[in-house]
């Protein structure tokens, strides 16, 4: 018996290691997706607020290149707003006022994983929720997953699960984009019909059906057009218009949806 | 363990985690290179050090890297195990005479036994590390293409920090 006590005395580190191991795996494992979710936006308070210091002293470094595409955007939007006095109606006015745009800051970022997220420091208390879409001034980002207070946790393109309501631009040709790992400036277009004529060089964007995203924002060009496997849609290979793995600013795009259409929409789900 | 070398091991800590989270996370050279200089602090655990306070120390800092990188349990695992095998590794590059303290360092160790060591601490942790982060298991070649390249490169980083803690050494 002495023994004994004297060799788990002496080996107490084996059961340590054993326990710790245990625990480890049982923490990589155990966490199925949705919880994992939950696990990194309780810690993004803590760690939003360091990777804020970080993206801070980061965001010295890029200001030449933010500076020269806010300029763009500039351009761009003063472009549109004179076409706007010129020959916009105040009806369509009228319906943009409804869209909201809150700027955030990409503060944590990853475009090498299989499943990528993104933290933005935008949460609930700046009127960010879940599901609303994200872009910034080149195009699509993705899509907001979960927010907490301060922070919110951003599914972009580049994630598995992602899966976002795009169109050929100037057709009514549409499908959804998903991204198949590896590639980070790759994704692909599924579900168009095979008579669509698509072209390499064709701009895809948002369809604006799913109050995601308003309409037309640029998500990236067509690179390569194949009738996939059960031959009835195309394959599309769409190059994506933002490096993801380069991003300061972005905006969330946040639609007070009409409430007859959500009650039209309860109504067909019945 | 006497109250200096113990703020000593947690400055260590402190170093080595803020410096992988903030920057070296961030690297991602071709797809591949990541180098986690982290494990630096398990390669530098001295001979007399008690396995258990090894143990908790790898497991801790894991735990603190998972928690800012979104990957529950993965590093804390592998640098758990890198922990574990830190004295067996030791030992086959040290002499067998030896039974003085010893702090794992090319001035103490020599130069090619000490590159020795950390190579070899380099490639478990990061083969570990890399499986975990893998599984399932799909693709063969791009899995020893990670653990190839990122060791290479935690392996040049350990150099550096080796070159600087002895300068810096010499110079008290």
């Amino acid at each position: 018996m002495r023994s004994l006590l004297d060799f788990i005395v002496r080996h107490s580190y084996v059961f340590l290691f054993i326990l710790l191991e245990t625990l480890s795996l049982v923490l990589l494992f155990g966490f199925n997706d949705r919880q994992k979710v939950a696990f990194m936006t309780s810690a993004n308070s803590l760690s939003g607020s360091i990777f804020e210091l970080r993206s801070g002293v980061d965001g010295y470094f890029n200001l030449h290149h933010e500076n020269a595409i806010l300029v763009e955007e500039n351009a761009r939007l003063r472009s549109m707003l004179y076409e706007l006095t010129d020959s916009q109606t105040v009806d369509s006015a009228r319906n943009m006022s409804s869209d909201g745009v809150i700027a955030a800051r990409v503060v944590d970022n990853s475009v090498r994983k299989d499943d990528n997220y993104m933290t933005i420091d935008k949460g609930l208390l700046d009127g960010v929720e879940k599901g609303m879409g994200v872009y910034n001034s080149i195009g699509v980002i993705g899509v907001v997953m979960a927010s907490g207070q301060r922070y919110s946790l951003v599914m972009p393109i580049l994630n598995g699960n992602s899966s976002i309501s795009s169109k050929i631009k100037g057709t009514d040709n549409f499908g959804f984009l998903e991204w198949m790992g590896g590639d980070p400036y790759t994704a692909q277009l599924r579900d168009v019909p095979y008579h669509s004529a698509v072209e390499v060089g064709d701009t895809v964007v948002t369809t604006g059906f799913s109050s995601v995203f308003p309409e037309n924002i640029t998500i990236g060009t067509v690179s390569d057009v194949q009738r996939s496997s059960n031959g009835y849609t195309l394959k599309i290979m769409v190059n994506l218009a933002v490096d993801l793995s380069d991003l300061g600013w972005a905006y969330v795009h946040s639609k007070t949806v009409d409430p007859e259409i959500v009650e039209l929409q309860k109504k067909s789900t019945k | 363990m006497d109250t200096l070398s113990y703020m000593r091991r947690f400055g260590t800590f402190a170093f080595v985690a803020i410096l992988q989270i903030l920057f070296l996370n961030r690297i991602a050279l071709f797809g591949y290179v990541t180098p986690l200089f982290y494990i630096w602090m398990i390669a530098r655990f001295d001979n007399y050090m008690k396995r258990t306070g090894m143990l908790l120390w790898a497991f801790f800092l894991g735990l603190v890297l998972d928690i800012f990188s979104g990957t529950p349990g993965l590093n804390a695992a592998s640098a758990t195990l890198l922990a574990m095998f830190q004295p067996a590794i030791l030992k086959l590059f040290v002499s067998v005479e030896r039974h003085d303290q010893l702090f794992p360092g090319s001035a103490s160790m020599g130069g090619h036994q000490f590159a020795g060591y950390l190579l070899l601490l380099t490639v478990l942790h990061h083969t570990v590390y890399f499986i975990l982060r893998s599984i399932p298991l799909a693709d063969w070649s791009v899995l020893v293409l990670k653990v190839v390249f990122s060791s290479l490169a935690t392996f040049l980083f350990m150099i550096v920090a080796d070159y600087v803690t002895k300068s810096s050494a010499s110079k008290r």
